[in-house]
């Protein structure tokens, strides 16, 4: 279909407070102009306590072949990411200030300095993710999300002196002020869609009470709009509204299901018992949020630094943080490999996800830049050297992936971040502690 | 945030060097590491201005040497201190004294000394590396010794916010370049002229220089290589120093000179200038300015001390590797026999 005008990027279907954003449509490419390339995304995925490096790290660089054990799930993504070794972080190192490597490592990933170590009298700096925010969040409805599986806790000591806001937040709005991840797919339903804005109290209880689909809400416009759309874009919307409703569908059964279930455990309302479901719950609303342009900028901290979360999913029953102190016994390793394994099966899973949804000639993941990785490199030895970080997506086709990029000892991670933000179209002389840009992500 | 739970350890080191260039290098290094083996010091940075993969190479083989695979002052992270290096630089070239130590292999054809640097990604960014070595030190509690062209700490003062790290944490920078009071061009600032002017006129704190004329008057006694290194079968810098230059020879020692400054400046082994102005000219060619608010100054030979010097020199170059256990670890021990003690007797 050829028109003359284009749709904005920034329409919304609307109905009763409820505002439903749309994916990138052919019909938003005005005909006869110049192409207009889909923005690019930036976002953070973060696994806490470190890796089981030996069945992490790769032998080789350049094109990725074998992959090694933990990351085995992301052969069918292998063009897609970009693996790094060799990033450091020395900020995350003690620096004098003794234990407390979970609060340092996780309080300095996106910051890039070192937080002050104290469990009241917080103090980091503003997360890279927040400099974007800051830059481009005004082309879109959110200048960030923050999203998280497990314990907001925002106070009290979480480690050996630091505070847990240090070890359950990515993002910093500023040297004291963290960004809490919501870890509710209702919260973040909600927040996405929702409509606590525009309801009285009266309107929001008669919309849970028929529990209605915000799709119903919206259907008027709807309507109105598929009317003016191409046979593409229409069958792109259809599916589009499609998983809006799925998640739907998903929370109601998550909602239903826990009334049903003790997990022994306290549980926010509505979230998934099940960690690959809450994982998948999140990563769908969030996937929406990106195909929609709610936002581009997204941290996802899996689960909390220093979790001693158990995985009796998968037939472990050892906490998390226990298990990667491993003291090199073969029988805890195994587990802790297997959790990471975990961990990356999700995130392989979401991937696919993102990369089924075409946008113009390439796909959501293309034009997504997501870092993968923890903020310590080896959980049983606490060193903040060769991070474990690959980088899922093409940025839009600046990032070269498909390869492993060993970079020289004691490179900065700030210096990739600082490289990131310059794909966002935030241009800063340095930050954290880079000494440069990172070299190497564009080339073939 | 700087706690100090604990006394402060020893002084730390920064070692910045060109190694092959001169045996002195080598021996500058086995002197540091002889100090640090006797808790005067720890070596806590060392990298090679000399854009060589096997001069950074040699480097690491003199500090497993003296260190281990493992170095002491990583030990707690389980790490090899890793070395940095220039990318451009003068000089790339082998020298017979690397070849001699990386090339040698024994009766089975394995090299004799290992290291771990093959490629570019084995060395670290070298500004990156020094820098971090600062953070990681108490205040005034760390020296810096720059032994071959000043390439590096270029772009390290190119870096946000590090002459205000360097203020807090370095206590003295004893570099050797430059003649005194004027002179020149000397060789590791006509290398590198831009970097040297640099260095002297944007260093935030004490620079001690060690110029050409003290080294040449110190001189390393090529009888020593062959009496006081014989308790080691096999000893990188004995075999560097037998390959460097036709034996014998006795060694000119501008390096270990501004070693012995930075770690033992009490013992006063050279005369120093009044403070003043070090001024580095567009050809390489130094020129000393005193000034009563002047940061620099340099190190002038004391005759009388000369014999302790040397005696120095050779007693640390030649000592004996350290095994160092990790940090706190005793202590930990025997508090744990303490208690095994004490649940014995109730």
């Amino acid at each position: 279909m050829i028109t003359k005008k284009a749709l904005p990027r920034r329409t919304f279907l609307r109905g009763l407070g409820a505002a439903v954003g749309l994916p990138f449509l052919d019909a938003m490419t005005p005909a006869l102009s110049a192409a207009v390339k889909p923005p690019v995304r930036m976002g953070f995925v973060y696994v806490p306590n470190g890796m089981d490096v030996r069945n992490w790290n790769l032998d080789y660089e350049g094109k990725l072949g074998q992959l090694s054990r933990i990351m085995a799930p992301l052969e069918p993504h292998k063009e897609d990411i970009l693996v790094t070794s060799n990033l450091t972080h020395n900020n995350g190192r003690a620096l004098l200030d003794g234990a407390g490597d979970h609060g340092r490592c996780c309080g300095s990933y996106l910051t890039g300095v070192q937080p002050r170590k104290s469990a009241v009298d917080i103090k980091c700096g503003i997360s890279m993710d927040q400099i974007v925010a800051n830059e481009v969040g005004h082309k879109t409805r959110f200048p960030s999300l923050e999203l998280g599986l497990e314990d907001a806790r925002q106070a009290g000591d979480c480690d050996s002196g630091y505070s847990c806001a240090y070890t359950n937040n990515l993002a910093w709005r500023s040297e004291t002020q963290p960004l809490p991840p919501i870890l509710d797919p209702r919260a973040l339903f909600e927040r996405l869609f929702g409509a606590d804005a525009g309801l009285t109290p009266e309107e929001k209880a008669q919309r849970n009470k028929y529990r209605r689909s915000i799709l119903d809400f919206v259907q008027e416009d709807t309507k109105r709009l598929q009317t003016n759309l191409g046979p593409s874009d229409n069958r792109k919307l259809d599916e589009y509204l499609s998983s809006v409703r799925e998640i739907e569908r998903q929370l109601e059964r998550a909602e239903k299901d826990n009334a049903q279930i003790d997990p022994g455990m306290p549980k926010p309302y509505g979230v998934p018992a099940d960690f690959a479901e809450h994982f998948k719950l999140m990563t769908d609303m969030l996937t929406v949020a990106l195909q929609s342009d709610m936002s581009r900028v997204f941290t996802f901290l899996v689960t909390r630094e220093g979790t001693s979360r158990a995985y009796r999913e998968i037939g472990i029953s050892d906490g998390h943080h226990p298990l990667t102190h491993h003291q090199n016994q073969a029988a805890l390793m195994e587990k802790v490999s297997q959790i990471n394994t975990y961990h990356v099966k999700q995130f392989s899973d979401w991937l696919g996800r993102l990369k089924s949804i075409r946008e113009g000639d390439s796909t959501l993941l293309d034009n997504s830049m997501i870092v993968y990785g923890a903020g310590l490199c080896d959980g049983n030895r606490h060193n903040h050297e060769d991070l474990p970080t690959l980088i899922a997506g093409r940025a839009g086709g600046y990032i070269k992936s498909g390869r492993r990029v060993v970079y020289r000892k004691e490179t900065p991670m700030s210096n990739l971040f600082l490289t990131m933000m310059d794909q966002m179209g935030v241009k800063v002389d340095n930050f954290g502690d880079s000494t440069g840009a990172l070299d190497g992500l564009a080339l073939s | 945030m700087q706690l100090e739970p604990r006394p402060r350890p020893p002084l730390g080191v920064v070692f910045d060097c060109d190694m092959g260039n001169s045996i002195d290098d080598a021996l500058a290094l086995s002197v540091l590491y002889g100090l640090d083996g006797k808790n005067e010091c720890r070596v806590v940075s060392i990298s090679t201005s000399k854009p060589s993969l096997r001069s950074a190479a040699m480097c690491e083989v003199i500090g497993r040497f003296y260190a281990g695979a493992v170095s002491g002052a990583f030990s707690a992270a389980g790490r090899t201190l890793p070395t940095g290096m220039a990318v451009k630089g003068a000089h790339p070239e082998d020298t017979p004294m690397i070849k001699a130590v990386l090339d040698r292999v024994g009766a089975d054809g394995k090299p004799v000394y290992q290291h771990g640097i093959e490629k570019l990604v084995d060395t670290a960014e070298a500004e990156a590396l020094i820098r971090n070595a600062f953070t990681s030190q108490y205040d005034q509690n760390c020296v810096v010794v720059i032994t071959g062209p000043a390439t590096n700490f270029r772009k390290l003062l190119e870096l946000p916010g590090i002459k205000e790290l360097i203020t807090a944490k370095v206590r003295t920078l004893v570099v050797m370049g430059g003649k005194y009071p004027s002179g020149g061009p000397e060789y590791n600032v006509k290398l590198d002229i831009a970097a040297a002017k640099k260095l002297f006129a944007e260093w935030p704190g004490e620079i001690i220089a060690s110029g050409e004329e003290l080294g040449e008057q110190v001189l390393f006694p090529v009888e020593a290589i062959d009496t006081k290194f014989s308790w080691a079968a096999n000893h990188p810098t004995v075999d560097a120093y037998r390959a460097a230059e036709k034996m014998p020879y006795n060694a000119k020692c501008w390096d270990v000179t501004a070693v012995l400054q930075a770690v033992r400046p009490k013992e006063a082994y050279f005369k120093l200038s009044e403070p003043g102005r070090i001024e580095v000219m567009d050809d390489g060619r130094t020129k000393f300015t005193v000034a009563a608010d002047g940061k620099h100054r340099y190190m002038i030979l004391d005759p009388e001390k000369k014999a302790a010097v040397v005696e120095a020199m050779v007693e640390l170059a030649s000592a004996k590797p350290v095994v160092r256990q990790r940090r706190f670890r005793p202590q930990n021990e025997q508090k744990k026999e303490e208690k095994k003690e004490e649940q014995k007797k109730s």
